[in-house]
């Protein structure tokens, strides 16, 4: 008569059995299983996995999610963490992530014969795999590519109502800040800031992908994005009135904001062999051309090409401030952010 | 009174449930001890830049959104209640259906719909030149409208609901004594039916307080969407713990206000003469504007959105959408939403029976302890999960068991309500005579109790079931690796603008929620028949 209680409890202890084993401690046959923490956007990263995994026969677990949430995630997660690599695009994030002791020292001569020095951690624990820059995209029929030389010209009054920008918890913002924080100095920069505020008003985005085809479709002129939405964007809609400035390349100028894509192999890994196989298959050739086209970035593999489509890497220049910096920049650049309002 | 008795020595049963009232309080507790031992810093920062935009926002979509549901709630309610008109029956069911579409599904098609270059735009444009522009989805206005399609029912189902069982006689008392249909309406009927208005009200300004969905697709900023920021933005979630006890503060406010003005009017009118409302008939011309009426608020809640799904859908199983990663979403949404509404309806019992069967101020208050999740938005319950987890168990983290916890803390609420007045229906002396026959508790509980109150304890764990199935913000944060569900797979999906990709996993949605959409149609939500009396 009492179906239901004990129907419920039952129920409970089937299903609860049936979801056990995946979160209970990794099973000790897993050895060709890779779990990847990766902050970036799914479908920028899975075809590479899903490629590496049908050549290596190792399976990939992903977990797509914010970066800084992931940072948490592992912090929280310590000794426990399934995870076994951390990949994510923003160079300070993973200088922050090797700096709570989060990621392994590596000793891999194929990396350090792969990647030049100024894309890797000082002890490798982590590494650039490709570069992008934060670029100012414009719409052909509303703009001239003239009217913007430097980021900082986003701030002027005549922008008003006519430029997108990414929300304040976007990494690519707060890297971006940093680089023009530790150029121009921080006044500058909250001056800049308030500016871009005012100027960009409700369209402040989560995605860089909204903020291409917002300019796109004109409801604003300008945007702050990632370079490779604007390539990505083209490529599936090529006549869309778009294109990119490299902002900053007058004489003395700040140089185009560059950031990185890259890998690292979690401290507390348990199956360092595979990681490392992951990790070489990324930063070889055919790795990085494949990873870099997918998403239109820069590979940085010095022997690899980009897209074509792509403006050419040697015609413009990229800020000095070193990638690594930007991890002990960002503390301050989040009371600024914050200070100032945005959203 | 044996209730004095058993005050003295505390059964098992009563520790069970203050243990439980205590794990489902802690989380918040936290929250709002983390808040308070804030650094002051913190607090003048939040409070010179994103507060008081961001209380300001969250109210003023409250308030436009209440507006616009008791505009819609009660017009429609009226209508579908006092006139007969062809096809009155099918509305009457049909007006229900925007509930069982979740706010970020309707979010996002009309960010498609009305975005743009969207179809709105470019049919709009061919009327009116290149330059008309429309009402853009992201604004105030078009985020207070959306909220509004999705949560008028709400007030229509209550004032309906209130409308049915109104006697006629003081209506017809008013007409006597000389006074126009308008006063009638206006000082007469409106207020009898108050209680009504305001639990609709009290349910609609929740839901739009605690919202993710629709706001993170649309980018308003309320406080909900702020905290869910902070808590992926920043490495620390002083801020998030900050903006999270404003909050549930707002939510508590507004809870006990509601309490507090239902209790003031409260209408006692079954004694005497009851005499239900005749339909009037309505005419040709009247028979054209109600239908055109009804049939445009049903359109664009859920007809329209609900064609545009099936037909993005259509598109992306022919892209192949269906595969074998769409099957692990489905059964990951149904083993979660399974396991939390099990668990929760086993929590419940204890808090529930106590509370039914021996209200002493301890049991009443372990009950409202649970109810206390209702004023925690999905974000803030995974903010306090998420923080007593990984400062006081750290091995859980990271695993089913947080999810299933925010879940509990967030949807228990939802179930109670069906499961107390389930077992106050019933008297206690069937209880107190299966003991005089020689029963044990234990046999009178298992062979009475149980099996009388299994009707709104299915109730019970169906709405938490679908509940959890639709849950956003909780899923996003907690979610184990590999544990996708088909409200992320919407979510990821409708952000990037994939639209016809979000679809499948948005329509299942919708369609799974029909039943318990049934349930709520069929029985009032606080648990008492909403009798027709045809």
């Amino acid at each position: 008569m009492a179906l239901f209680p004990r129907t419920i409890f039952a129920l409970t202890l089937i299903l609860g059995s049936l979801v056990g084993p995946p979160f209970a401690t990794p099973p000790a046959d897993a050895a060709d299983k890779l779990v990847v923490y990766s902050g970036r956007a799914e479908r920028l990263i899975k075809p590479v996995l899903d490629e590496f995994q049908s050549k290596s026969g190792i399976q990939i677990e992903l977990l797509s999610s914010g970066t800084t949430e992931l940072i948490n995630r592992l912090q929280a997660e310590g000794d426990r963490s399934p995870a076994d690599v951390f990949l994510t695009n923003d160079a300070g994030s993973l200088e922050h992530a090797r700096e709570l002791k989060l990621l392994r020292p590596m000793n891999m001569r194929e990396v350090e014969r792969a990647i030049p020095s100024q894309f890797r951690a000082s002890d490798n624990s982590w590494i650039g795999l490709s570069g992008r820059f934060w670029v100012v995209v414009y719409n052909k029929n509303l703009v001239k590519p003239e009217q913007v030389a430097s980021l900082l010209d986003l701030a002027q009054p005549q922008w008003k109502d006519k430029i997108a920008i990414p929300n304040s918890g976007s990494e690519y913002l707060q890297a971006g800040v940093s680089v023009i924080k530790a150029t121009v100095g921080e006044d500058r920069t909250k001056q800049f800031l308030l500016g871009l505020k005012a100027n960009a008003g409700t369209q402040v985005y989560q995605k860089s992908s909204q903020i291409v085809e917002a300019v796109a479709k004109g409801q604003v002129a300008l945007g702050i994005v990632n370079h490779y939405y604007i390539y990505r964007h083209l490529a599936a809609q090529p006549t869309a009135p778009i294109a990119a400035i490299m902002t900053d390349q007058q004489e003395g100028g700040m140089g185009a904001i560059m950031n990185v894509t890259g890998i690292g192999i979690t401290r507390t890994s348990k199956h360092v062999d595979s990681a490392k196989l992951l990790v070489e298959f990324l930063v070889a050739q055919a790795g990085q051309k494949l990873f870099a086209d997918l998403d239109k970035e820069y590979p940085l593999h010095p022997d690899v090409k980009a897209d074509p489509a792509l403006v050419d890497r040697h015609s413009f220049r990229a800020a000095l401030v070193p990638l690594a910096r930007l991890a002990e920049l960002r503390e301050g650049t989040l009371t600024l952010i914050e200070q100032v309002g945005l959203r | 009174m044996f209730t004095a008795t058993r005050a003295h020595a505390p059964s098992s049963l009563q520790w069970v449930s203050l243990l439980t009232a205590a794990l489902l309080v802690l989380p918040t507790g936290y929250i709002v001890y983390v808040a308070l031992t804030a650094a002051p810093t913190v607090w003048t920062r939040l409070w010179s830049t994103r507060i008081p935009e961001l209380l300001g926002n969250t109210l003023s979509l409250a308030a436009g959104v209440a507006l616009t549901t008791l505009a819609l709630g009660l017009s429609l309610a009226w209508f579908i209640v006092r006139y007969d008109f062809p096809g009155r029956r099918i509305w009457e069911w049909a007006l229900a259906l925007p509930l069982a579409m979740p706010t970020y599904v309707l979010a996002y098609v009309y960010a498609h719909l009305l975005g743009m270059g969207g179809p709105a735009e470019q049919w709009w444009q061919a009327m009116l030149g290149p330059e008309a522009r429309l009402l853009a989805p992201q604004s105030f206005l078009g985020v207070t409208l959306i909220m509004a399609l999705d949560t008028f029912p709400f007030i229509y189902l209550l004032v309906r609901g209130a409308l049915l069982n109104l006697n006629l006689s003081f209506e017809e008392v008013a007409r006597v004594c000389g006074v126009s249909p308008w006063t009638t309406l206006w000082r007469v009927t409106l207020p009898l039916i108050r209680p009504a208005i305001a639990a609709g009200l009290a349910l609609v300004v929740l839901y739009v307080i605690s919202d993710f969905g629709a706001v993170s697709l649309l980018r308003y900023q309320t406080l909900t969407y702020a905290v869910y920021q902070q808590m992926t933005s920043r490495y620390d979630h002083t801020a998030a713990s900050i903006l999270s006890l404003l909050l549930v503060l707002m939510a508590g406010i507004f809870l006990v206000t509601e309490r507090w003005f239902r209790r003031r009017s409260r209408f006692y009118q079954t004694t005497g003469r009851y005499r239900k409302a005749t339909r009037r008939r309505a005419g040709p011309v009247g028979t054209a504007a109600i239908t055109g009426y009804v049939a445009l608020v049903f359109g664009v809640s859920f007809g329209i959105p609900a064609a545009m799904l099936v037909q993005w859908s259509m598109e992306a199983i022919g892209q192949g959408a269906l595969d074998a990663r769409f099957v692990g979403f489905v059964w990951n949404s149904t083993v979660l939403a399974a396991l939390a509404a099990s668990g929760a309806v086993m929590i419940g019992i204890p808090l529930a029976y106590l509370a039914s069967r021996h209200p002493s101020r301890l049991n009443l208050a372990c009950l409202h302890a649970a109810y206390a999740g209702y004023a925690l938005p999905g974000p803030v319950a995974a903010l306090a999960v998420l923080v007593l987890f990984t400062h006081f168990v750290p091995a859980l983290y990271g695993t089913v068991v947080v999810l299933l916890t925010a879940y509990i803390l967030h949807f228990l609420p939802v179930g109670l309500q069906s499961m107390e007045p389930a077992l106050q229906q019933i008297t206690p002396n069937v209880e107190e005579v299966a003991r005089t026959l020689g029963c044990t508790v234990q046999q009178s509980l298992r062979r009475i109790t149980l099996p009388l109150v299994r009707n709104g304890f299915t109730a019970a764990w169906v709405l938490m079931f679908l509940q959890t199935m639709k849950e956003l913000p909780a899923t996003l944060l907690l979610r184990p690796v590999g544990f996708d569900t088909l409200a992320i797979r919407v979510w990821l999906d409708a952000s990037e603008e994939y639209y016809q990709l979000a679809a499948p996993a948005a329509l299942l949605i919708v369609f799974l929620s029909l039943p318990a959409l049934m349930l709520l149609v069929t029985k009032d939500w606080r648990g008492n028949e909403l009798e027709t009396r045809t």
